[in-house]
């Protein structure tokens, strides 16, 4: 696994538009979030600032980047020769994934830390630390799925869109309007929970409960990769 | 007798509605090089990736050292793949690609051992999206051979290689089975197989059509002659005439051409465009598509 994971991070850090989706762009987006965060927390909270920022490193720097590194990695018959080697299937997919992951949660991290140091602490950093997790987890498992319905990278530029724009709109929405309307549909939407998890953490009013839609969404997630990934191309 | 490296028993493939491979067995013995050759479309690939582990047969049984191929923590230790298709990232080097893939095979080697058996130590630095298509074949080679493992897949081993690299890459697997590997290839240069496989397995259209070793292979199919001449004197032997072109089918070549040679002697008859020639493995690959 870890040989396979090495190798990764050294294509991520040889191709340049890899290295611009996954880390640069994520990190610009965060900055200006953070740069105005007294116009963005007007808007919603502090902790909505947190939410966006971590989906958006989730969208972006983990779930597009994984769903395209799997679909070229699947194109180029690099999936075949891993297979062709004494290295299980799961081994295979941690060793693909575990660099991007990694990259992904270092980035929150670093984000929400400066965050943290520009405007306060947040109120529950373990509940924190578990949402984040959570999600990573789902677009980790969504990306699996995706890329089980992506041809080429190319065509990752389009299957990617609904579902990394879906789940910054749902934080947004949930970020932005809060959950006191229409509660069981925004924390039944993918990252809703999640979202309000981030933003009550932050805020200092987290709820335990939400735990509950947010794993079951991981567990959506995976379900789904389970049924959809395929190593090969289409014959 | 040992035991057979690989054991194929009654394997069928199919594709939804498509039967690639139907009811195939055979077995391939510890040393020998076995071909496994076939028309395009025939199902070696499908067969050949079964058998490798990469594909779940729809029926039938599959062992190779006695284990189901898809158990890859303890089978593929022992067997090194030369896939059809390159398959390398093209985005790492040449030595990255060789050291990664041979770190996940279970076996031990020194790459630069490695590159220097597929002369590509010069290259070793060149990332995989640079090389070309020879030096991407004589790379899966050198993923394959790594550790010097029991059983080797050649899949198409010399497509695209120039006559050295073909010549450089028979004589490392001639070493490989000095050193008791067992080979199974597939190609398209068929007198590649007749020169080398100790046994060879023809398919058509799925179904293992002929099994055998070269010499029984062939010793199946008369041998022939040609040659065009006006006569008006009989033929000392059974003859087909096709555009003026004599063609006369034996097995036994060198009696019936002295019979022929001495005839034409006799009668004073100049045989033009003369060629005989014993049967080749093309001759066998026609007698089964037709």
């Amino acid at each position: 696994m870890f040989a396979i994971a090495r190798s990764e991070l050294i294509q991520i850090f040889r191709n340049r538009l890899v290295l611009v989706t996954s880390l640069v762009m994520p990190v610009a987006v965060s900055a200006f979030f953070i740069y105005r965060h007294e116009a963005f927390a007007s808007i919603g909270s502090l902790g909505y600032i947190a939410a966006i920022v971590m989906f958006t490193v989730g969208a972006f720097g983990l779930y597009t980047t994984a769903v395209t590194t799997l679909a070229s990695r699947r194109q180029n018959l690099f999936l075949k020769r891993l297979r062709s080697t004494a290295a299980g299937d799961k081994g295979i997919l941690a060793g693909l994934l575990l660099p991007v992951v990694v990259l992904s949660l270092l980035q929150i991290a670093a984000i929400l830390t400066v965050f943290a140091v520009v405007t306060g602490e947040p109120g529950n950093v373990a509940l924190l630390a578990v949402a984040a997790l959570a999600t990573v987890a789902m677009m980790v498992g969504l990306a699996l799925a995706t890329a089980g319905l992506t041809n080429s990278p190319e065509h990752a530029q389009v299957t990617t869109l609904p579902v990394s724009i879906g789940v910054i709109a749902v934080a947004s929405w949930v970020g932005i309007s809060g959950t006191e309307e229409l509660t069981l549909v925004k924390r039944l939407l993918p990252g809703g929970a999640a979202t309000e998890m981030v933003v009550d953490a932050w805020n200092g009013s987290a709820s335990v409960i939400l735990l509950a839609p947010t794993l079951a969404w991981v567990v959506v997630a995976v379900a789904l990769a389970a049924r959809l990934f395929r190593w090969e191309p289409r014959r | 007798m040992s035991t057979p490296v690989i054991e194929v028993e009654n394997l069928n493939l199919k594709y939804g509605d498509f039967h690639a491979v139907k009811d195939l067995s055979f077995e391939v013995r510890p040393g020998e090089l076995y071909a496994l050759l076939g028309t395009n479309g025939a199902g070696k690939t499908s067969a050949l990736e079964t058998v490798e582990g990469h594909r779940e047969p729809t029926s039938g049984a599959v062992r190779v050292f006695g284990r189901s191929p898809r158990d890859r923590a303890a089978v593929r230790p022992r067997m090194g793949i030369m896939l059809q298709e390159s398959g390398f990232s093209p985005d790492l080097s040449v030595r990255e690609s060789v050291r990664l893939i041979g770190q996940l095979s279970g076996r031990t080697d020194d790459v630069g051992r490695v590159l220097d058996v597929v002369r590509l130590t010069g290259k070793a630095g060149t990332l995989v999206s640079q090389l070309s298509g020879g030096e991407k074949r004589r790379l899966d080679f050198a993923t394959a051979v790594y550790g010097t493992p029991e059983l080797i897949f050649l899949d198409e081993p010399t497509t695209g290689l120039d006559i050295q690299s073909r010549d450089a890459l028979w004589e490392s697997v001639d070493r490989l089975r000095e050193n008791g590997s067992t080979i199974v290839l597939t190609t398209h240069y068929l007198e590649e197989a007749q020169q080398r496989a100790d046994r060879i397995g023809l398919m058509h259209q799925g179904v293992l059509r002929r099994e055998g070793s070269v010499s029984s292979l062939l010793s199946a199919l008369p041998s022939v002659i040609n040659f065009s001449a006006s006569t008006g004197a009989s033929l000392p032997l059974p003859a087909s005439i096709h555009d003026g072109i004599v063609r006369i089918e034996t097995f036994n070549l060198q009696k019936d051409l002295y019979v022929l040679l001495g005839w034409a002697q006799d009668q004073g008859v100049e045989l033009s465009d003369l060629s005989a020639g014993p049967t080749r493995l093309d001759d066998v690959f026609r007698a089964i598509e037709a």
